[in-house]
């Protein structure tokens, strides 16, 4: 019988050669159980709204919004806002991204500067924002340049708004319904103490100020701001993931022009919602965004 | 034998595949996050946005005078109101068979330069001695004692003034500046608007600093707020109510009353709200402190151009003495000068007799 016995057999039985695969496997797969014990539990995205918003800065920040939802291992956000606004229909698309994604999961936003108008509407329905003394929300408000009467001379138009767009009135009334959606969102999103013709006033709130009306709810940092989140989110291990927005080019950052951006080089009225300066030049409704214009 | 043992392990191989990916498939299902609904409910965003359109129709109707009167607009102290911004006033009496016309004191029309020029108060005077009604808007510079003398007079015989202003922009203070435009392209509208502050004061009537807003009952904008008779007048005659664009508040001596007040608006300058009167009359004088609603975009807002029909039948309405203000010192005998005739837009106008330092007027009629 001992002629019969198998290879196992003669490397010293069964027991041993599973005892050995078994120490091989366990080893290939300690790291995985040393990261599942140690490692975070999950990831704390902070997203950049820095800067003018425009089609470039809101299309990044709406991205990063949209890989948090999406990424499982992304389970709270904090915005990063130092922004005094911009283009009125893209900080709708803003406010409504943030809004979807905060009905998925904790989204603080931390006052890095200043929250205002349009950067505002971007932070407003945050579930918590983290002003420090000195930075600034509000500015709740909207803009636009009274549209030209006539048309230029050297163009040919098939119609009389073609190139002012609308009439004065029209224009006028088309800015109210901008209030109206602003300040009522700003209303519904805010437990503000402010009613909504204060809100129209479009003042400009110190984070201390804007505490104490319910414009912004914490005093505290950045940091704060990403352990709020996280607890929200029950993680009591977390990494935090840094997304920023895109650069604006030095040109701009000294109030100039330089890439023709679409945004602000077609020559209609423009509707806004930013705070700060506005400089028309005098041909037509030509617009350009000067002064702290990346801040 | 070979081939049996072949076909078995292919058969096996087979099965194996397809449950792993049945099995892949079958996980994935039941684990993988549903696409999260894309649709989020923005609470502000609902059909209450839309504000509704401020009515605008009617005209601003010819006035019911009698007779043919002289109406002399005022340009001759930089007067920030270009004839275009007053075109359905003008219009309005122009087909009631009245003459305009716009009193330059002999700068051309430019505009520019007018407030040293004007200085001397014949010219103005010997105007006012053919007319029955004279209009004030925005001047820049302000009006000499012997102008406003002469005004005073003018307003004592019965002829009829209208004063308008708009809030001056707390940069310039109200200066009495005069600004060439070096361009050349406009009519004179690059000047600072101001209020004609001394002469007003005459009358009895102070502008107020600051603009009127309401921030809750507008017409679309804060700055346009409506305004309600104040008082029986025949000024306000079938007025509901008007609006006011950019409108500063006056103040009125116990002589003047208020014609038109706005309600629950707040002064910029203070923050207090209340009600503010925003036109108001002193025997002959009216005076309102607001001028965007003789524009032809505002002058059929709302119930704008009935108080805009009366207006100008209370401009047309004054039975002034003939002669007044009367001629004194040099300006003796020169009752014609300062305007050509009506039937001669642009001509050189009649010199004073002793012309020497007299401003001359160019009469232009629409």
């Amino acid at each position: 019988m001992n002629r019969d016995s198998g290879p196992l057999d003669r490397i010293g039985g069964p027991v041993v050669v599973f005892g050995v695969v078994g120490l091989l496997v366990g080893a290939a797969l300690v790291p995985y159980a040393w990261g599942a014990s140690t490692g975070p539990d999950g990831t704390v995205a902070v997203v950049e709204v820095h800067g003018t918003i425009n089609g470039d800065t809101a299309a990044a920040a709406m991205a990063d919004l949209r890989e948090a939802r999406q990424n499982d291992s992304i389970q709270a956000v904090v915005l990063d806002v130092n922004s005094r606004g911009g283009l009125a229909s893209v900080s709708e698309q803003l406010y409504l991204s943030v809004k979807q994604t905060s009905e998925d999961m904790p989204v603080m936003v931390a006052v890095t500067g200043s929250a205002l108008s349009g950067g505002y509407y971007t932070s407003a329905p945050a579930d918590s924002i983290y002003v420090t003394p000195a930075s600034t929300v509000g500015s709740v408000g909207v803009r636009a340049v009274v549209p030209p009467r006539g048309a230029p001379d050297n163009q040919i138009t098939t119609g009389p708004d073609k190139t002012t767009t609308a009439t004065q009135a029209e224009a006028r009334r088309r800015v109210e319904a901008l209030r109206r959606a602003f300040v009522g969102s700003v209303v519904a999103e805010r437990n503000t103490s402010l009613s909504a013709s204060e809100l129209s006033y479009a003042k400009v709130y110190s984070g201390s100020r804007g505490t104490e009306l319910g414009l912004a709810d914490e005093v505290g940092g950045l940091d704060a701001a990403i352990s709020a989140a996280a607890d929200e989110a029950g993680l009591s291990d977390y990494e935090t993931v840094r997304m920023e927005s895109p650069t604006a080019s030095p040109l701009s950052q000294i109030g100039l022009n330089a890439s023709g951006d679409a945004t602000v080089d077609v020559d209609t009225t423009q509707y806004f919602m930013l705070h700060g300066q506005l400089d028309v030049s005098d041909s037509a409704a030509q617009i350009e965004v000067t002064v702290n214009g990346t801040n | 034998m070979a081939r049996t043992d072949l076909l078995k392990g292919i058969g096996v191989f087979a099965v194996v595949v397809v449950v792993i990916v049945a099995a892949t498939v079958a996980t994935g299902t039941l684990l993988s996050n549903p696409s999260t609904d894309g649709s989020v409910d923005a609470p502000a965003y609902d059909d209450q946005l839309l504000p509704t359109a401020v009515d605008d129709d009617g005209s601003v109707g010819a006035p019911d005078g009698d007779g043919t009167k002289t109406v002399v607009i005022d340009k001759s102290h930089g007067n920030a109101l270009s004839e275009s911004e007053m075109q359905p006033f003008v219009d309005a009496l122009v087909r009631d068979g009245h003459d305009v016309r716009f009193y330059t004191g002999g700068t051309g029309g430019s505009g520019g330069f007018s407030g040293g020029l004007s200085s001397g108060s014949s010219g103005l005077n010997a105007t006012l001695r053919s007319a029955d009604a004279f209009v004030v808007a925005n001047p820049a510079s302000s009006y000499t004692t012997g102008e406003i003398n002469g005004l005073d007079a003018f307003a004592e015989a019965g002829g009829r003034v209208l004063l308008l202003a708009d809030p001056v922009d707390p940069s310039t203070g109200g200066q009495s500046v005069s600004i060439p435009n070096p361009l050349g392209t406009s009519t004179g509208s690059t000047v600072t608007p101001g209020q004609p502050t001394n002469l007003a004061a005459n009358f009895g009537v102070s502008f107020g600093a600051g603009y009127l807003f309401d921030m809750t009952d507008n017409a679309n904008n804060f700055q346009r707020l409506y305004a309600q008779p104040s008082g029986d007048s025949s000024l306000t005659e079938g007025v509901d109510r008007i609006v006011l664009d950019d409108a500063t508040p006056l103040a009125t001596s116990s002589e003047g009353t208020a014609v038109v007040e706005s309600q629950d608006a707040q002064l910029s300058s203070t923050r207090r709200g209340g009600t503010y009167t925003v036109a108001a009359q002193t025997g002959n004088v009216v005076t309102i402190g607001d001028t965007n609603f003789l524009e032809p975009a505002s002058a059929t807002v709302a119930d704008n151009e009935a108080f805009l029909t009366n207006l100008a039948e209370f401009l047309v309405n004054g039975d002034k003495e003939p002669g007044a203000p009367e001629a004194a010192g040099p300006s003796a005998g020169t009752g014609t000068g300062g305007f050509g005739g009506p039937t001669q837009p642009g001509t050189t106008p009649t010199v004073p007799s002793n012309g020497t330092s007299f401003p001359t007027g160019n009469g232009t009629s629409p």
